[in-house]
């Protein structure tokens, strides 16, 4: 539509408001106070809901959630990541996407080509033409966004958490993957576990295992079929086969982007010297 | 003659009622432009759809004030955050309603501004001249989503904390400004005391600065440009009109179109 068109609308629209138009006080602010109370009204009740069916204990919930979990502990391992529910979607997204290849898609590919399909609305449709039923494109275009990020959040929120119940888990893998067989090959051949004796291949997979089960790898992490697969991070049913080493396994663990920069994972470097040698022993003898 | 003398004390009343108010409006002209916005035009026809920007401005305004009540009792430090966001919640008289209402009211904010944005779009209100107050409103969008981030870590329990790892290592995948950032809101080399003073401050001074003045930009311009019509109304403000129905029009009042544009920026 030419320039002098849509000015010449615009004034249509400026002179009929003056003309045939009501006055905003109190016609237009009636309805804005009255939906204006509806939202206070929601509000108060979702506090009020939330407060009298949830109780003092930490993680005490009630219908929408407990008053606060537990205090934020930077050495406990045994966590859940989970964002307030509007970045669910988000959240959900990167469990589509695969590291390293195509993370970078979730992270910031999709987020900004959506931004930037949001910024660019006024420019990309520039018809007049405001009636839905003339208008297919837009109504296309909106019902599959709000299907797509109402799935995803959906997703997000339902989607199960992995550690839950892994430790009765743990002799199927160690049987299943022929970890013990795995970790005596391992200290035969890694220059990290020099030293140590091939006896202590059971023990230091089993001890491993444990903290695997018990830490939150499975939050993100898929093992043999179990946990789920959040942000991207890779199964590690087959971990040994990468041929990283126990050293580098350790370094990962302790600082995960000094060995793979732009990592997702976070650090578990408040586990003792021992303790990341077994896990690492466990991770490397999974092949 | 009784009447009189009542009428002329009425009148000095009545000056001295006004007197104040004339004193504001020749120094400032506030007084009449709060006329000229609440007794302003609408088209007659706007909808209840059209009330959901003033519902969401309705929930900032509640996070405003919740806000500004839990900054006098949070205590930004981990070794006091968790103890103070325990005792707002548990000890504090109305202390719940405070946070929960901040906590809950930003979900409401946030589904109300998405529910906004449907009904602009729908209503395919962000065309010429509007197009500018829709990118504002995209620029609103991204800083409340942050201002929802930030203020996420602050009662600093297992959760927030998590979460916020697991965000700020997000970040820092972004290309070229992406490490920056993730530094920039660590603080340091892990999560701790310099992360939550930067996220408190983030949460509370830039980022609602930021929005409060977008929200006036936005509101301006709202005021400036009118909102539209709603796109099935048979009367809608500046519907296409055949010849006779205008020429009638002007007849009965004479130049309709005069004037009308004083306030927009549109004459040729
Ligand atoms: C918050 C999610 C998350 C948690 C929790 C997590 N990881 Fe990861 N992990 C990732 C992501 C993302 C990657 C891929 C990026 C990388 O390699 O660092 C990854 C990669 C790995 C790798 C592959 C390294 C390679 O390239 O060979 C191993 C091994 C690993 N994690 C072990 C663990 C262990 C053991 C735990 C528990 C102590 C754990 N992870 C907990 C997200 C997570
Ligand atoms: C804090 C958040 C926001 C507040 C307080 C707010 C407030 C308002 C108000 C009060 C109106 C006029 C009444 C109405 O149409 O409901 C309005 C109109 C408008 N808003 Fe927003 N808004 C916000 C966010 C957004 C967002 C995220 C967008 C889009 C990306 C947006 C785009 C628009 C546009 C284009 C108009 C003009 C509509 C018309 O002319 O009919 N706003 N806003």
């Amino acid at each position: 539509m030419s320039t002098s068109r849509k000015r010449e609308e615009f004034a249509r629209y400026k002179a009929d408001v003056k003309n045939e138009g009501k006055s905003f006080f109190p016609y237009a602010v009636f309805h804005d106070a009255v939906m204006s109370l509806v939202v206070v009204g929601v509000i108060i009740g979702l506090a009020s809901i939330w407060y009298f069916t949830s109780g003092e204990e930490p993680g005490d919930a009630g219908i929408l959630g407990p008053r606060y979990t537990d205090e934020a502990d930077p050495s406990s391992i045994g966590f859940v990541p989970r964002p307030d529910w509007y970045f669910f979607f988000l959240f959900y997204l990167l469990r589509i996407f695969k590291w390293p290849e195509s993370v970078i898609l979730g992270t910031v590919g999709i987020p900004t080509i959506a931004l930037v399909l949001l910024l660019a609305v006024p420019f990309i449709d520039r018809g007049r033409e405001r009636r839905l039923l003339r208008r297919p494109v837009a109504v296309v275009a909106s019902l599959l966004v709000i299907a797509s990020l109402g799935i995803l959040t959906w997703k997000g929120a339902t989607a199960k958490e992995g550690a839950i119940g892994a430790e009765a888990a743990i002799p199927g893998w160690i049987e299943r993957g022929n970890l013990v067989e795995g970790a005596e090959g391992v200290i035969a051949t890694d220059p990290a576990l020099a030293g140590v004796s091939p006896e202590q291949a059971g023990q230091l997979v089993l001890e491993g295992a444990e903290l695997f089960a018990q830490s939150a790898c499975l939050d993100c992490h898929l093992f043999q079929g179990a946990g789920s697969e959040n942000l991207g991070a890779p199964d590690l049913t087959e971990e040994g086969l990468r041929g990283r080493g126990v050293q580098w396994q350790i370094d990962h663990l302790r600082d995960p982007q000094s060995t793979t920069p732009g990592s997702l994972m976070p650090s578990f470097g408040s586990l003792s010297e021992e303790q990341l040698r077994a896990l690492s022993v466990f991770l490397e003898s999974a092949r | 003659m009784a009447a009189r003398a009542r009428s002329a004390r009425q009148q000095q009343i009545e000056q001295l009622l006004l007197a104040p108010i004339n004193w504001i409006e020749e120094r400032s002209g506030l007084v009449s432009a709060t006329k000229r916005f609440l007794f302003r035009k609408v088209p007659r026809d706007v909808s209840w759809a059209q009330t959901l920007g003033s519902a969401t401005l309705t929930a900032f305004l509640v996070q405003l004030a919740t806000g500004v009540i839990l900054a006098m009792y949070y205590r930004p430090d981990p070794a006091t955050a968790y103890a103070s966001i325990q005792h707002i919640t548990n000890d504090l008289t109305w202390g719940w309603l405070v946070r929960g209402m901040h906590r809950w009211g930003a979900s409401v904010f946030i589904i109300l501004m998405f529910l906004h944005l449907g009904r602009v779009f729908l209503f395919g209100a962000y065309r010429y001249p509007r197009e500018l107050n829709w990118l504002i409103g995209v620029l609103i969008l991204v800083l409340s989503l942050l201002e929802g981030f930030t203020g996420y870590l602050l009662p600093w329990d297992q959760t927030s904390y998590w979460a916020t790892v697991v965000g700020i290592n997000i970040n820092g995948t972004a290309p070229i400004l992406g490490p920056f950032i993730a530094d920039f809101l660590k603080g340091g080399a892990e999560i701790g005391t310099e992360t939550l003073a930067r996220f408190y401050s983030l949460h509370m001074l830039l980022i609602p600065g930021g929005l409060i003045a977008l929200i006036g930009l936005h509101l301006y311009l709202v005021t400036r440009l009118g909102v539209v019509s709603p796109p099935w109304s048979k009367e809608a403000a500046g519907r296409e009109r055949d010849e006779v129905e205008t020429r009638k029009r002007g007849l009965v009042e004479p130049r309709p179109r005069g004037n009308a544009n004083r306030n927009g920026s549109d004459q040729a």
